[in-house]
């Protein structure tokens, strides 16, 4: 990659700060060493681990007991769902999710499906929502467990996970509430104590920290069957060894985000809403996926550009030295269109038209306008050699 | 997946591309629902039957511009016949190559201008409305692409029979029910079938 590269993929991944790099040298060179009982080199690294452990779980409002580490988020979300399954079937068969959340939870929906659960699909709104009066429906008296995407990874949609808590706890059985916060986590508050969430999925690196790095809340009293089984080092549930530069890594990009939670979320939101309106002002025709201010997180922008393809936009961009994302078909490696984008009701057009921009708190106004002003170029010129442009737009 | 050089100067630079006044024909092929388009603009010489020029205009990925702009860079000049033997695997060739996923962008540029050429012949009293039958049906599967591959699914030997009874088209596919492939090619075998106003259902049987 050339240096002076814009990056606006930042639910994808996240550059590391440079604190956190720091943070993590000295588990490299001097502490390489693992956790260990009447060792100091192993008493040293117990200690560290649980100032790490600290810190984190205060950004969710959790004890650091209830905090367990694991290779990233799609291993906290596996060790949650099916772990939830295994501990609680003998209680009931049945666990609701939505058709738009996270490939993580619909991959392990459709896990639980094969093996003997029924699972009910919740469908979202416009923008991408789910009821929390839908939920109340689909509960059943054999309900298990309720899984969401607190941020939509697609369109920025934040979920109503306080009224899912009320409907939960209105059932009159327990029903396990797992949340995947890997696009929410460090974008918008969450306190795991007021939201009622059993389970929560975690990761490092969609917040400036390490790749390879997660964690996974776990409510005292909740319990899961094992995933993984083998030599336990930190945690019970992902067992065998994990990095602790890394974990330290983790600690500190966590406490970098929180240090200052309300400004850093304030600056994107201003952002994002900047590049909202440029976008508006500079591309005509162009449309918003998903909510629009505060009902959605503050890093994420979706748009529709009308009568052209999104992956033709992301390479030009791409070689103007620009990264997005986009929901198009053809660059995807299966060849569809975005499931999120047509369970809210887009059509073709709009999902192989869609761009993605994820803002980070090292994105600038500057990036933001360049930006804008290449799109604007590019959209104007394959907009040139579209026959679906063509047909609508009489030439000047 | 990586695009060869000679794409990604056929996408940033295409040849021919744009709309033309007055054509002696033209031709459009694909959907924008399935994410691609392409029209072709033919001016034919009436003396010597060449293509006098050509353009195209594409809704589509940078691999559905490079095809277009290539195809018609190898039909300029050309005469109708000589253009008619002008397939996917030529454009392919001249473009260095396609990953797999991306070798039915190649298939819809040749095929528009394969059109193209048929409906000026057509318009022109050169040749009837051909008749629908078995073989449209065959040839029109020659045109479908496994994307694992990058070859048709006709050489693959994956489509074990075809009947055609009244309108009712049935097709008998040999792709196991895991293949992540499946779904695309049974859509995309209807959306190239029911351009056909003689179709009127297309049945298609897996294993």
């Amino acid at each position: 990659m050339k240096p002076g590269r814009i990056y606006l993929d930042n639910c994808v991944t996240t550059r590391p700060a440079p604190e956190v790099l720091q943070a993590m040298q000295p588990y490299f060179e001097e502490k390489y060493w693992f956790p260990g009982n009447f060792v100091s080199t192993g008493e040293t690294i117990n200690e560290d681990i649980d100032q790490f452990r600290h810190t984190i779980a205060q950004t969710i409002g959790a004890s650091a007991g209830e905090l367990q580490f694991c290779s990233g988020g799609t291993l906290a979300n596996n060790i949650a769902i099916k772990g939830l399954g295994f501990a609680y079937s003998s209680q009931g068969r049945h666990a609701i999710v939505s058709v738009v959340d996270y490939p993580d939870l619909l991959t392990n929906a459709a896990y639980l499906e094969k093996h003997g659960f029924d699972v009910t699909y919740l469908n979202a709104d416009a923008e991408g929502k789910v009821n929390p009066v839908e939920l109340r429906r689909a509960i059943r008296p054999d309900t298990i467990i309720f899984m969401t995407t607190a941020v939509n990874h697609v369109i920025g949609t934040i979920q109503p996970l306080a009224e899912f808590k009320k409907v939960l706890q209105a059932a009159d059985h327990k029903i396990h509430f797992h949340v995947d916060a890997g696009q929410a986590y460090g974008k918008i508050p969450l306190n795991v104590e007021e939201l009622g969430i059993d389970t929560m999925s975690i990761s490092a690196h969609k917040i400036h920290g390490p790749q390879g790095i997660g964690a996974l809340y776990v409510r005292h009293g909740v319990k899961l069957g094992q995933l993984i089984h083998g030599v336990k080092r930190f945690d019970a549930m992902q067992t065998g060894g994990l990095s602790i530069a890394l974990i330290a890594g983790f600690a500190k990009a966590a406490e970098l985000v929180f240090a200052d939670f309300d400004a850093t979320q304030a600056h994107l939101r201003e952002l994002s809403n900047y590049l909202l309106q440029q976008l508006e002002k500079n591309i005509p025709e162009i449309e918003l996926n998903g909510p629009r201010g505060e009902g959605r997180a503050p890093h994420n922008i979706n748009v529709s550009i009308a009568y052209i393809e999104g992956e033709a936009i992301t390479m030009m961009l791409d070689m103007k030295g620009i990264t997005v994302a986009t929901g198009s078909a053809c660059a995807s490696q299966g060849l569809k269109a975005n499931y999120v984008l047509m369970a809210i009701g887009k059509n073709h057009v709009q999902s192989h038209g869609s761009m993605k921009f994820t803002l980070s708190r090292f994105t600038t106004k500057d990036e933001l306008d360049e930006t804008v002003a290449a799109l604007a170029e590019i959209s104007g010129e394959l907009r040139k050699r579209s026959p679906l442009y063509s047909a609508t737009h009489k030439e000047k | 997946m990586q695009y060869s050089q000679k794409v990604l100067d056929h996408f940033m630079h295409p040849r021919n591309v744009g709309k033309m006044d007055n054509p002696d024909a033209t031709a459009t092929e694909g959907s924008p629902a399935c994410g691609d388009q392409v029209t072709v603009f033919l001016k034919v010489n009436e003396q010597d039957m060449t293509i006098e020029d050509i353009s195209f205009l594409s809704y589509g990925c940078a691999s559905n511009i490079a095809t277009a702009s290539i195809v018609t860079d190898l039909a300029k000049g050309k005469t109708l016949d000589e253009a008619k033997q002008i397939t996917w695997r030529d454009a392919m060739e001249a473009l260095d190559g396609l990953p797999p996923v991306k070798v039915h962008c190649s298939v819809l540029a040749a095929d528009t201008l394969q059109t193209a050429i048929s409906n000026y012949e057509i318009a022109h009293g050169l040749k009837e409305v051909p008749n629908f039958s078995k073989e449209t049906i065959v040839e029109e599967l020659k045109k479908i692409i496994y994307p694992k591959v990058g070859e048709d699914i006709v050489s693959l030997k994956m489509v074990k029979y075809v009947g055609l009874n009244d309108g009712e088209v049935l097709i008998d596919l040999n792709i196991m029910s895991f293949d992540q492939w499946r779904d695309n090619i049974a859509e995309e075998i209807r959306e190239h079938l029911e351009k056909y106003p003689e179709v009127k259902d297309i049945q298609i049987n897996f294993p």
